[in-house]
């Protein structure tokens, strides 16, 4: 059961992932002065888990045994935070990483978190402590393919049924920058495919809007969500020049989550295969997500 | 006649014809510092800039002209020449800097001796030429505004359609690069406005001096950016571009090409000393070109808030001035608030903070690594850098005693890692400073510890090394990953 629980699980695959970009940061971008920082986020994360878990989990199943489910979240989580965030400062990256995680605790709507917890602390972190910023720019065009390849591979090794957010998200950005950038204001090919392939955006449409416990569960209602949040951060991002828009703009449209899941009744969101589960996986899978996956 | 003309992407570019002149890349003996690096002054808070841009025009003045987009109308006060001296301050103080210390024989008791010498990098010329003679104006082209200022005439453009202005310029004497009209038209339908000078003779001739001054313009804009693109729309080569901007609240960075610090710190051979403009161009080619040269390389970043008193170790220059930095546009310095410096609207309240915190960006681009033009952001990252190279010189004397001869053994290691350092850093073969190690003669009076006896062993231990250290990290990165995968497992 482990091992199949193991590839079925979409969190272990985000890990190795995630782990690989932030590899390829500090080895080949040279990252490597920065290792305070994402140990800070992962220790924080961690400890605040811990906590958490001790203070406002379910009281049914040892401390121990529930926190150790949530671990994958927490890295996952704490990964967002070191790919994305920067700060001089512990205390920020410290505040950043506690945001994220008491958010999963204590802002939830009929037992669903209300928002994102990398997003929410990169939100917090950048607009109340004013000591931490974006870096659209660190990734360079080089990260690209590298990007392109995983994310493929994490969506076909996973079958994320939620890829219809990173299609309507993605689509939705590229289109409008694409008519602007292209066929208004008549830019060559080059400087379009420069704006579509930095690696936060990748970043932030195949690992950070995806998690589906914070999207619609009503896949239509998912879907023009998810578009009408690509079509905000390009127009602030356009005009209004904000660095880092979409992870801003996700922030305010999680909210909507709820009220959407009220409007369009739909299953909620369970994990499905092409093959059935035991009934033993699916508690389990139950139990997993009940945390995010983000 | 036609004449040629230098347009001016944000900063300086160079029109086609030029080249014939100045040729490309004249390099260095053996460096590869271009010979067309433009400096430019960023000054931004909130939604205010001040950008100054240097002016390195050699020749006929009734030569030069330049075009640069500009996000607004710029009206009458907001356009202003400064000293030109300005930017060889900036350029003196925050350049990449030797740093030299003094070894003591540990036989004996030396007053340790500390002294900071530096080499900095000297900026060679942008050529630029140009011509004029004004009719009057074309279909679709208005002349929003005319100005004499200092010794220049400028006039503000703004267009419809980029045919239109294209040929306005033309039959206005200006000749625009063929495949301008590439970035013209983008330019037109965001809303630019083009900012044009010439040069008015007789304004000139006032004022006996035989160089253009720089320009400096200030407007309220929420675009923070560099329109380098024009500059690059005949010109196929690479452009040096140094930016030295300066804010509120901390380092500037790009937003659109990757940052990414010049390497720092380390420790190079003593000959490099004689010879450190070619060794930094060098640093700087071989690096730009191992991070796929779309990079924005930081040189220099500090606080340099006038009341603050360590602004660098060592100094190569004398730290500006609240003078220079006035000059250099830091306008909240000047006792004033932006409405005084300008007529534009203030719309964010001063909140009295005098900091100032300088950033040095250095780009090398060309229109393959550099398709869009250079956006930036002011983040709060207050960190210090500086790119420094140490020299070490040795100790002399009688080492006879244990420690004495622990220290050179201990020197000999150290040298040779000086020249491994070396080639790595400049990506140049060693056989290319021999010369330099042997022409002087060696500080270390031991022959075993000369560079120019240690250049053959080392040598010598390159060819007999293969060495793979990233691939030996990544590899070992690869297998920790997995192992604690398989710990993962066991969690669930």
């Amino acid at each position: 059961m482990q091992l199949t629980a193991f590839f079925k699980d979409a969190r272990y695959f985000q890990i190795i992932f995630q782990s690989v970009f932030l590899s390829y940061g500090i080895f080949f971008l040279h990252w490597d002065n920065e290792t305070w920082l994402y140990a800070t986020y992962f220790i924080t994360s961690l400890f605040t888990q811990f906590v958490c878990e001790w203070v406002f989990g379910k009281k049914d199943v040892p401390v121990w045994q529930r926190y150790k489910r949530g671990i994958p979240s927490v890295l996952i989580s704490s990964f967002g935070l070191s790919l994305l965030l920067k700060t001089n400062y512990v205390w920020v990256a410290v505040f950043a990483a506690v945001v994220s995680i008491l958010s999963k605790y204590i802002i939830r709507i009929k037992g669903k978190h209300v928002f994102n917890p990398s997003a929410l602390g990169i939100t917090a972190a950048v607009l109340l402590t004013g000591n931490a910023w974006i870096s659209p720019g660190q990734w360079g065009s080089g990260a690209v393919i590298l990007f392109g390849v995983l994310s493929l591979g994490f969506i076909v090794t996973t079958r994320v049924q939620k890829l219809d957010v990173s299609l309507a998200f993605l689509g939705t950005f590229a289109a409008l920058l694409y008519t602007r950038q292209i066929i208004y204001l008549g830019w060559p090919m080059d400087y379009f495919i420069q704006s579509i392939s930095t690696g936060s955006l990748l970043l932030f449409s195949f690992f950070m809007i995806t998690d589906p416990r914070t999207t619609p569960d009503h896949s239509i209602a998912r879907m023009i969500w998810s578009a009408v949040v690509a079509a905000v951060a390009f127009y602030l991002a356009t005009f209004k020049f904000l660095n880092g828009a979409p992870i801003f703009v996700l922030v305010m449209a999680q909210p909507l989550v709820p009220l959407l899941d009220i409007l369009f009744k739909a299953r909620k969101f369970a994990w499905t295969s092409s093959k059935k589960y035991t009934q033993q996986e699916e508690r389990f899978l139950q139990t997993i997500y009940s945390r995010s996956v983000m | 006649m036609k004449k040629k003309v230098l347009i001016i992407g944000g900063l300086i570019a160079i029109s086609p014809v030029l080249f014939s002149f100045c040729g490309f890349y004249v390099s260095k003996a053996d460096g590869t510092l271009k010979n067309k690096t433009s400096q430019v002054i960023l000054v931004r808070d909130g939604n205010k800039n001040v950008i100054t841009m240097y002016n390195d025009f050699k020749g006929d003045t009734k030569d030069f002209a330049m075009v640069v987009p500009v996000p607004v109308v710029l009206k009458k006060e907001n356009i202003k020449v400064v000293d030109q001296s300005i930017f060889q301050k900036l350029n003196d103080y925050s350049a990449p800097r030797l740093v030299e210390y003094w070894d003591q024989n540990p036989c004996y008791e030396y007053e340790s001796m500390k002294k900071s010498a530096a080499a900095d990098k000297s900026l060679n010329e942008v050529v630029v030429t140009s011509a004029y003679g004004i009719k009057r104006s074309v279909r679709s082209v208005t002349v929003e505004a005319k100005y004499i200022i200092g010794e220049y005439d400028i006039l503000i453009l703004s267009a419809k359609e980029s045919s239109g202005l294209k040929d306005w310029l033309n039959e206005n004497g200006y000749k625009i690069p063929a495949n301008a009209e590439e970035v013209l038209d983008p330019y037109i339908k965001s809303n630019l406005k083009f900012f044009v000078v010439k040069v008015n003779e007789k304004e000139k001739q006032k004022l006996n001096n035989n160089f253009l001054r720089p320009i400096q313009i200030s407007f309220t804009s929420p675009k923070f950016m560099l329109p380098i693109r024009l500059g690059m729309a005949n010109a196929d080569g690479d452009q040096d571009l140094i930016v030295y901007a300066f804010t509120r609240k901390g380092r500037i960075e790009c937003t659109n090409y990757r940052n990414t610090s010049i390497e720092t710190g380390k420790n190079i051979p003593l000959f490099v000393q004689k010879n450190f403009n070619a060794f930094y161009g060098n640093l700087f080619t071989q690096q730009w070109k191992n991070e796929d040269k779309s990079v924005s390389f930081l040189e220099y970043a500090w606080n340099v808030t006038p009341i603050n008193q360590m602004k660098c170790d060592p100094c190569v220059g004398n730290p500006p001035t609240e003078q220079d930095l006035v000059q250099s546009g830091v306008w909240w310095l000047n006792g004033k608030d932006w409405s005084d410096y300008s007529d534009i609207d203030n719309d964010e309240p001063d909140d009295g903070n005098r900091n100032v915190h300088f950033t040095r960006l250095h780009f090398r681009y060309n229109r393959k690594s550099f398709a869009q033009d250079l956006m930036f952001q002011v983040t709060p990252n207050t960190e210090n850098f500086q790119a420094r190279y140490i020299i070490t010189h040795p100790a002399n004397g009688d080492f006879s005693c244990d420690a004495g001869k622990k220290y050179l053994q201990e020197l000999r290691q150290r040298r040779k890692k000086e020249l491994q350092e070396l080639t790595r850093l400049t990506g140049t073969d060693i056989n290319n400073w021999q010369e330099d190690a042997m022409a002087k003669n060696d500080e270390a009076t031991n022959t075993d510890i000369q560079y120019a006896t240690l250049i053959p062993e080392y040598k010598h231990d390159v060819e007999n090394k293969s060495s793979a250290p990233t691939g030996i990290i990544l590899l070992s990165a690869a297998v920790l990953g997995a192992a604690g995968l398989m710990r993962w497992k066991g969690l669930v």
